[in-house]
Order: C-alpha cells, then structure tokens, then sequence
C-alpha cells in the first residue's frame, strides 16, 4: 500500500522526466470557448432557416413585406467589423516585435472599429420598424443577431482587459499568449458576424 | 514511471502559462466557500448540491408515479401534472447528473492528470455560483407559475433564462475541464494513456459543450418569442428543451457513468484491463453514436442512420460489460460497495441501449410511448445514477478523506438497482400496449394500473435509495467515517498518489512522468520485482 502523500521513491536513479512542451492554457481555453460559440450560432441560424422554410412553406413573404432592410448601414457595418480583424492581428503582430506603441495602436483602433459595428448594428435595427414579437422572421432574426452582438462584446472585454494589461508593461514576445487568445476570439467574433451577414441580410436582399 | 523532484522548464516557457495559480488556504466556514478557488472545494459543491437537488427531482418523479397509478388525476391538478412533469426532466438531469458529473471531474481530472490545479479555477467557481442561483431560480420560477405550460409570462421568462444561465453554466465548467484534461497532463501522459474517468469527460464533455449551446440557441429564441408576447407552447417549446435527455443524446449523458464503472471495477477485482486502449474505444464510440440529437425532428425517426444508430448503440454498452466481466473473471469478485454499484451500473447501461436500439426498430411505433420513458430511467437512473453512487463510494477517501460505510452502499445498491428494475421494466410492457408518455387516462385500467403500481413502487425505492445516499455523502462530508489512507483500494491512476484529502497544492514536491495507462500500478509492481506484467497500452 502506498505510503500518505509520497510514490515508493526507488526511481531516483532512472533517467530524468523529458520537460513538457510548452503548454498553451489560455489558448487551449479560448479554443474551446470558440468551438461552443460556434455551435452556438450555427444552432441560432439554423432555427433561422427552419422558421423561413416554415413560413415559406405556408406561403407567406420572408421576410414580411413591410420590413426594408437598411442594406447600406448594415453592409458598412459588417465591412467595419471585418476591418477589426486586421487590427486586432496587427496588435500580435506588435507584440511579438517588441513595438509597444504599436500595440497600443492596433489595440485602440480594434475597440473603435468594434465600437463603430455596434453603432452600425443598432441603426440597422433602429431603421428596421420591427419589433421582436411581430414575426417569426423579427425573433429568429433578432435572437441571432443580439447573440452575435453579446459575442462581439465579449470580444471588446478581453481586448479593454488585454489594453490595460499593456498599459501596465505586461507582455513580451515570451509572454504574448494573453494576446493571441484576445486577438483569436475577436476573430471568431468576426468570422461569425459574416456569416451572420451573409446568412441573414445578404440572402434576404442585400447589396 | 519516471520521477523527478523538480521538472525543467524549457527556454522562453511562461511558466504562468504552465502552472495554474495555486489556490491559497481558503477561510473557514461560508467565506471559505463564497471565495474559494480549490477545485477540489468547488468539486465538492457541486457534488453535495446535485445531490440535494436529486432528491427533489427525485421526489417529484414519485409524485408523477402515483399519479400515473390509476386513470385521471388523484394528487396533482391538470396543469400542476404538466409541471411536475417538466420540473421532473429538467431537475433530475440539468440540476443533477450533469452537475454531479461536472463537479466530480473539477476535483477529480486535475488530480488524475498529475496537476496542481484545474486550468480556470475562477471560471469553475463561476459555473458553480451561476448553476446553485440559476437551479434556485428555477424553482422559484416554477412557484410563480412560470415553466413551459405556466401561466405566467414573468414566470416563464424567469424559467428561460434560468436554463439559459444553467447552459452557461455547464459550458463554462466544461471548458476548465476540457483544458486541463488536454493542456495539463503529467509528462509521459499521452491522451491514450489518460485515466478512463478523464477520457469519459473529454469525450463526453467535449460532446455536451457541443451540444449545450444548441440548447442556449433554442432558449434565446424562446426566450425572445415568450417576452416579447408570443406563446411558446404552440412552437413545441417542450421538445425544443426534452432532447437534451432523450435519445440518442442520453448516451452522451451516460458516457461518464461508462468512465466511472471502467475505473472502478478492474482496480476492486484486482485485474487491470487487458488493454487499455479498449476502454478509451469504448468510451469513444458511445460518445460518437450519442452525438447529433440535437439535428433530429421527428421525420428522422424513420431515418436508416438513425434505426442503424440505435441498434449499434448496443455494442458499447455490451463491449463494457465483456470489458468489466473479463476483469472479474480475471481477477475475482470483492463484495464492496463500490464494485456492486459500478457493475449494476454497467448492467443498467446495458438495458438502457438494449431499449433504445429496441425502441428503433421500424414497425413497432415505441416512439412517444413510455417505453422511453423506461429506456431513459434505464439509462440515466439506472445507469447513470448508480454510477454516480458507484464514484462517491469510491473516491469517497479522496472527496472527504474518510469511507463510506461499506453497508449503507449496498444498501443503495439493492434499493437502487431493484427500484430501477421495477420502475422501468412495467413502462417497457406498457409502451408495447401504447400508453403514451404523460398520459393520465388509461385505456385497460386492470393491466396498466398494476403495472404503473409496481413502476411507483420501483420509483419509491429509488428515492429511498438516493435518500440513504445522500445522508451517507453529507456525513462523510461533515467527517463521519474511518479514516482513509491515500491510496486504500491499490488504485491505478495519480489521484491515489497522495494524501485523502489532497493538500491545496494536489502533490507534495513531486513531478510525475507517466510511462503506462496504470502507473501507479507499475510503481506497486517495480517494487515486488519482476513479475508478468499485464497489458495496458
């Protein structure tokens, strides 16, 4: 029987354990919390398309004919958010040549640029008239898209977290994980904003 | 296996990338609870409020028995039935077994794993705060009339946002889980070699956070249509929610319970596992069958892949009993607790996947009958519970430092094994006679009024069960009980490689390198001297 707290030490004398590679915790996370989020949109836009068969099956207009949808905003809004996606890869970029200034840079023009789509998305559904109980293309359309806007939040949070942390001297070349795993969810948040606009208002009648 | 007293780190590794943050000596009493971060304080929490919930769940499964004992309603009102119904999925399942599970892999993969900690210990104390206000919540939405037939909008927006955050919850517990289990492991501990518990949580975690937020999607959109005017019971709300433990997602929710059984019979019947890797199969390929409930409407039922599903989901669960019938043929039957409760377990499974690929065959029209109903006690009581029962005998020593009594599991083995026998085996002959799931009027009232009698009394003795358990945990939990050694069964994996309980740090002063799938097992041998040493690769 094993001895409290200890493993039978007769096994000093073999070879020392090889050292683990470098583990990626953070990273690894982030990477699940991606594959969950997108289930999670897939789930939301599939219930999208079984609500529009639905309806389309039943012989009615989708979306309802009174709904006009604001192509231009929402098209500059989702080119905004994609533009995000580049600075927020450029503040990687930064870091890992030691250009700080830079990477404070990139950090504050991917909040702004993010900013900036969320300005454009609640236009958009300003400019929309249609309120969420109205239709079945309203609810679908809306719990997919306030879904992709709390995504993008979340985004915004892990890169306003990672800006202070930058303020405050941290991270380096050796020390950028923090970084990779912000910049990897801003991205996820953008891949899934254009699947959004192309699913939703791209295929109901955009530009 | 390898040891080292310190492990070098290579150049240039962030060794706070590597090391999780070392939880300090929590406070005692509630704020020791409120602001921990151990996993293994977390783990327990989550062990003894699932339990508390159980009982609940489990307690208003045997109301919903005796309803169902004669035609019409004697105890509950029309709407109050519909209720108790829901209430009854929802508790049993989202409030227990997938906490229960979840809170034992937060304090037991860091410990098997070799690591000082789990990977995100704040996202996992979040996950518990968040599932005990939302499981709260629940209820309380339950007693404003909310649920799916409530009548309260309030109510039932409560209700959905409830198992909103439950959702949440669960993913976010899984993905500390998830992290450690890839990103953590003790050097030498190649995936293949992960202790089956674990494995059972990579696959059947991996595959609940896939699935979780399908469940959040269906919610959202509920949740907008109900608070915003619209009625969700015409969208079938109900079944938009119901698949999480309806076939074939059920075999998800059973994969850990086949992890828990194949950790603790090959160590009580003294026969490790032939191969190891035929275990991490078997895990694997339930958890492949049980995957994509979610993508299923009813015109599926039909479907070729899905009969051919049901009918294959079969093999795992019979390929677990050869698996563990072969280590007790091996190594010879100790009659402990814990051995009964895992092989009544593993039998459970077995009836459980024997009634679902039953269920499927084309022609005879099971579906919405209470042949699921049976298939789905099998399954989750039946097999999952007792396997939940079956880990909390066994790791009792690491949860508590203290055993179980011994008499008091095989007391909730008789009680629970026999009750799940009753409570299913009437519903199996009663859905081949078509009496449909929530039915409170029956067609034949002699046959099927004796046979729903012997189903409540099947459910009474699952509740008395549950209820012998749960006294048992919260005494030991309190620290009544023998004393355990750290490693008293001659276990297996690294858990047992230190104190019961551990320390906050999980290993005093030693890195582990792990050679095979039994390491401790390979220390207890290399001790003894040479000796034919069995197969676990």
């Amino acid at each position: 029987m094993t001895a409290p707290g200890t493993i039978a030490g007769s096994r000093a004398a073999l070879p020392p354990a090889q050292a683990p590679g470098r583990r990626k915790v953070l990273l690894v996370g982030t990477l699940f919390v991606i594959a969950a989020g997108t289930v999670l949109i897939g789930a939301l836009l599939a219930g999208y398309f079984s609500a529009r068969d639905m309806v389309q099956a039943a012989g009615e207009p989708w979306p309802p004919e009174e709904v006009l949808l604001p192509n231009v905003p929402l098209f500059m809004g989702y080119l905004t958010l994609l533009m995000s996606s580049f600075t927020a890869q450029w503040a990687v970029s930064a870091i890992t040549g030691r250009d700080r200034r830079q990477m404070y840079v990139a950090i504050g023009l991917t909040l702004l640029l993010g900013l900036a789509f969320v300005n454009a998305l609640s236009f958009s559904w300003s400019q929309l008239g249609v309120a969420a109980e109205s239709s079945r293309f309203a609810t679908t359309m809306f719990a997919v898209t306030v879904t992709h806007l709390l995504v993008v939040i979340a985004a915004h949070l892990g890169f306003v977290v990672m800006g202070f942390r930058a303020l405050g001297g941290q991270f380096s070349p050796d020390n950028r994980e923090f970084v990779v795993s912000a910049a990897a969810f801003w991205h996820f948040s953008v891949a899934a904003g254009l699947v959004v606009w192309y699913c939703i208002w791209f295929l109901e009648g955009g530009p | 296996m390898t040891m080292t007293e310190t492990r070098p780190e290579p150049p240039g590794t962030d060794s706070a990338a590597v090391v999780p943050p070392v939880a300090p000596p929590p406070p005692a009493g509630l704020a020791g609870w409120l602001t921990t971060y151990d996993h293994k304080v977390i783990g327990r929490l989550f062990v003894v409020t699932s339990l508390l919930f159980l009982v609940v769940g489990g307690g208003a499964g045997a109301v919903l028995g005796v309803e169902r004992i004669d035609s019409g309603l004697q105890v509950l009102g029309e709407g109050t039935f519909a209720q108790v119904y829901t209430l009854h999925g929802e508790v049993a399942v989202l409030l227990f077994l997938v906490p229960f599970f979840l809170g034992l892999a937060t304090y037991l993969v860091p410990l098997q794993v070799g690591a000082a900690g789990i990977a995100f210990p704040r996202g996992s104390a979040t996950a518990y705060w968040a599932y005990l206000v939302s499981g709260l919540t629940l209820f309380g939405a339950y007693a404003a009339d909310g649920g799916i037939d409530g009548g309260s909008a309030v109510g039932t927006d409560l209700y959905l946002l409830s198992l909103a955050m439950l959702a949440l919850a669960t993913s976010l517990a899984l993905v500390s889980i998830l992290t450690t289990a890839v990103a953590l492991r003790a050097p030498g501990m190649s995936m293949v070699r992960t202790p089956l518990f674990t494995w059972s949580m990579v696959v059947g975690g991996g595959l609940t956070l896939l699935a979780t937020p399908v469940l959040l999607g269906r919610l959202i959109e509920l949740y907008i249509l109900n608070h915003f005017g619209g009625d969700v019971a015409a969208v079938g709300a109900f079944g938009q929610i119901a698949w999480f433990w309806s076939l074939p997602q059920v075999y998800v929710l059973a994969v850990p319970a086949m992890g828990v059984a194949l950790e603790i019979v090959p160590v009580l019947s003294r026969a490790r596992l032939r191969r190891h890797v035929s275990g991490i199969a078997v895990i694997g390929f339930s958890g492949i069958l049980g995957f994509g409930a979610w993508a299923q409407v009813e015109s599926t039922f039909d479907d070729t892949l899905y009969v051919l599903a049901g009918l294959v989901a079969v093999l795992p669960a019979l390929a677990l009993l050869g698996l563990l019938g072969d280590s007790v043929r091996r190594g010879g039957f100790a009659r402990k607790a814990p051995l009964l409760l895992a092989l009544g377990a593993a039998v459970h499974l077995f009836l459980g996947a024997l009634a679902g690929g039953i269920s499927v065959i084309p022609g005879l029209e099971l579906g919405g009958t209470v042949w699921a109903a049976a298939q789905v006690h099998y399954t989750l009581y039946g097999g999952a519970t007792l396997a939940a029962f079956a880990a909390l005998w066994y790791w009792s020593p690491k949860l508590w430092g203290v055993h179980l009594s011994d008499g008091a599991g095989t007391a909730v083995f008789l009680l629970t094994f026999w009750g799940a026998v009753l409570l299913a085996a009437p519903d199996l002959l009663n859905g081949l006679s078509d009496q449909t799931l929530m039915a409170t009027d029956l067609d034949e009232e002699g046959l099927a009024t004796i046979l729903n009698g012997a189903s409540a009394a099947g459910g009474a003795f699952g509740v008395l069960g549950v209820l012998v358990a749960v006294t048992a945990t919260l005494g030991a939990a309190a620290g009544r009980g023998t004393r355990a050694l750290a490693d008293p069964w001659e276990a297996n994996t690294l858990e047992w490689a230190t104190t019961s309980p551990p320390p906050p740090h999980n290993f005093d002063g030693t890195v582990l390198a792990v050679t095979s799938a039994a390491p401790l097992a390979d220390e207890r041998e290399h001790a003894r001297g040479p000796a034919p040493s069995q197969e676990t690769r």
